[in-house]
């Protein structure tokens, strides 16, 4: 007697869609997240940045809509770090938790893989960690993105690295073999390669690579001047450490994304020093916002706040995709999708993110991320022009 | 067989008729269903009827992904890109099945398990060819709506499901399953009394490796985008394993609703389970193994 077990299972699962309550007084925001499997650690801080805004919204008495004030609640689901469940996630969360919004999944693969699912049932969708220019492309009208392409990065560093020392001509790559440190590796080689620099050296690590000597070693034998290496915090302390130990110097030696963390700058102390960065946020910048949170640095403290450390790009991005949602719903002065998304398509507002207007795939395309290095220990924001803090410095020991 | 054949079809005919009554959601859960079935069913090939213990279930669904997803991105049009996974699949399982088939027991079993991160490591130092690490994105199918796409990836995975069901069926009722089932009782005395073992194990083994393949390229199309952790996920060997013993392993009917019962209580236990529905679902399988260890085609036979 197979059948009723079966049977009970599925009638189990009825129920279970029958409870999907939604009150009518709150604004439901479903968000996909790869709570365990490998990109847990991002969904950690995909959740920080959206539970702040959450937090911040509702301790203000909600997001204004027309007349009255209505209370956030953002509606969790795991994907397991799996592209198809994240898929299903999202239409979960629109045809049986009835959430009126989604934040994407992470990152640019599962952002476009979902997307189907939210413009098929008109469903605004705010994507806070997707760069490629791919997932825009597909026609779409209620997708919005918070990253700029991946050359928006390489290519004002590369432009100050050009007109500050014209004698740079021979770079070196080394990238982690990993979804965005290998795709801004190929961006920075066709930067490079634009401006007639010769990419001496390109190559790539796996995760989770415990020594670099010998690539290290390969690159020294090229004399590259201009060294950039991409991956995360633990990958680049021991990368910075083993390229000192080689006595690996060179008038640029760009990382990305690990300087971007307090933690990177303080496990490698003086071996910091001159490092350049880009990322499309840092909390050195500042803007003044008209969103809830309003200037950088009021979002940095709050932030400090409450998780005792320092944002990053990903968890401002995220922070930034509630709140230009906010500002989005009070500007339609309704929940209505179609109004909200219209709203997002004319949106054209300084927050403490950046300026922030899209463009017609829905990209963002007032953003200009920040190039920085840190000088004296301290990141400095050295692009673009209306947030600079310094020049470039040449030289890294 | 001919009441098992007429069972099955009843059976395959009354998924059909799913999008019917459903919305999109449930279509998208009977594609994964029907993707765990053709997982179970394959598993049952060398697992169920051979008796050894495989794990080699994630390498041909990755390998399968990946070639179907390179060759559409080459130009190949999508159906002659899933044929030429199944192909990948099969030339791959013979001549893995000849290397590997030679160890038993627990030294197949972990063999068998290192193919997969082994691929994955190709795979991922491949840049050029499969974007490595970024994964691969595929060209969106030019189908009439996002509902149609839908309904078409179910049918083709029920068309899958439903082959490799024949396959099965066809295989138990002839000298192939007949000599699987001496292999896995008593291999030398099978090897003894004339039967070409490594033959038997080797046409199992690619059986097992086929219709995998082909999933994992009908997979690749249906998500759009795949990088090498997704597909040359170790879940899919275990996932394949536990539905076949949930199911009832070396049973005709066993591995299909194996999976049914498997994606039901994942989906149950997910959606109610915020934070620790991995490790409720990991305790229930382990009930179920413990109160069931012939798994639920062995209720019938309690009542019957």
């Amino acid at each position: 007697m197979k059948r009723p077990i079966a049977g009970a299972a599925l009638a189990a699962l009825t129920a279970v869609f029958a409870v999907a309550a939604s009150a009518q007084d709150t604004i439901r925001v479903g968000a996909p997240l790869p709570m365990t499997g490998p990109l847990s650690p991002e969904a950690v801080k995909q959740q920080r940045g959206y539970n702040l805004w959450a937090e911040t919204a509702n301790a203000a008495g909600g997001v204004k809509v027309g007349a009255k004030r209505m209370k956030v609640e953002i509606v969790y689901v795991d994907y397991q770090s799996n592209t198809p469940r994240a898929v299903q996630a999202a239409e979960k969360l629109i045809t049986q938790d009835k959430v009126s919004f989604l934040f994407s999944p992470f990152g640019s693969g599962a952002t476009k893989a979902a997307s189907g699912v939210s413009e098929k049932y008109g469903v605004p969708t705010l994507a806070a960690t997707a760069s490629s220019a791919q997932v825009y492309d597909q026609g779409y009208k209620y997708l919005f993105g918070t990253f700029t392409p991946n050359d928006t990065l390489t290519e004002p560093l590369s432009d100050i690295v050009r007109k500050a020392a014209p004698g740079v001509h021979r770079v070196a790559i080394l990238a982690r073999n990993d979804l965005f440190p290998l795709a801004i590796a190929q961006e920075m080689e066709k930067s490079a390669k634009k401006r007639g620099m010769s990419v001496v050296y390109f190559e790539k690590y796996a995760i989770g690579t415990l020594d670099h000597a010998s690539a290290l070693t390969q690159i020294k034998a090229q004399a590259p001047h201009w060294i950039f290496a991409t991956g995360y915090t633990n990958d680049l302390v021991l990368m910075r450490k083993q390229m000192a130990d080689l006595k690996l110097e060179a008038p640029v030696i760009t990382m990305i994304a690990a300087p971007a963390y307090q933690e990177w700058i303080d496990a490698t102390g003086k071996l910091s020093e001159n490092v350049t960065s880009a990322a499309w946020w840092h909390p050195a910048v500042r803007y003044k916002g008209k969103d809830l949170f309003g200037s950088t640095e009021s979002f940095v403290k709050r932030f400090q706040a409450k998780y005792k450390t320092l944002p990053d790009y990903a968890e401002a991005s995220a922070a930034a995709a509630g709140a230009i949602l906010q500002m989005a719903i009070e500007k339609a002065g309704t929940i209505d999708p179609a109004k909200v998304r219209n709203a997002l398509a004319s949106f054209n507002e300084t927050t403490f993110w950046g300026p922030v207007k899209f463009g017609p795939t829905g990209q963002i395309v007032s953003l200009e991320p920040p190039v920085f290095q840190i000088q004296g220990g301290k990141p400095t924001v050295i692009h673009p022009a209306a947030i600079r803090q310094g020049e470039l410095r040449l030289g890294v020991k | 067989m001919k009441r098992d054949a007429l069972r099955a079809v009843a059976m395959f005919v009354l998924i059909a008729l799913l999008p019917l009554a459903g919305d999109s959601y449930w279509l998208r859960l009977g594609t994964t269903m029907l993707m765990y079935g053709v997982l179970a069913i394959s598993w049952n090939f060398i697992g169920g009827m051979a008796g050894y213990p495989s794990f080699a279930s994630a390498a041909f669904f990755g390998l399968g992904a990946y070639a179907g997803a390179v060759a559409q991105k080459l130009g190949a049009p999508m159906g002659f890109a899933w044929a030429l996974a199944g192909a990948a699949a099969l030339v791959f399982a013979a001549a893995l099945g000849v290397a590997l088939l030679r160890l038993r027991g627990h030294y197949f079993a972990i063999a068998s398990l290192v193919v997969a991160e082994v691929l994955r490591e190709l795979v991922n130092a491949a840049t050029d060819l499969t974007g490595g690490g970024m994964g691969l994105n595929l060209p969106i199918p030019r189908l009439a709506s996002i509902e149609g796409q839908a309904m078409f990836f179910f049918y083709a995975m029920l068309a899958l499901a439903a082959l490799a069901f024949a396959a099965m069926l066809a295989a138990m009722h002839s000298r192939l399953g007949f000599g699987l089932r001496c292999i896995q009782q008593n291999e030398s005395a099978a090897d003894m009394l004339g039967v070409n073992t490594t033959l038997y194990k080797v046409a199992a083994f690619m059986l097992s490796g086929v219709f995998v393949g082909v999933a994992g390229a009908i997979y690749a199309s249906w998500v759009h985008y795949i990088e090498p952790p997704d597909v040359f996920d170790v879940l899919y060997s275990v996932k394949a394993i536990v539905m076949v013993l949930i199911g009832g392993a070396g049973s005709v009917f066993g591995p299909l609703f194996g999976a049914a019962l498997f994606l039901s209580l994942e989906e149950l236990v997910w959606r109610n389970y915020l934070q620790v529905h991995t490790g409720v679902l990991g305790l229930l399988i382990v009930l179920l193994v413990l109160f069931l260890p012939k798994g639920l085609i062995s209720l019938r036979r309690r009542t019957a």
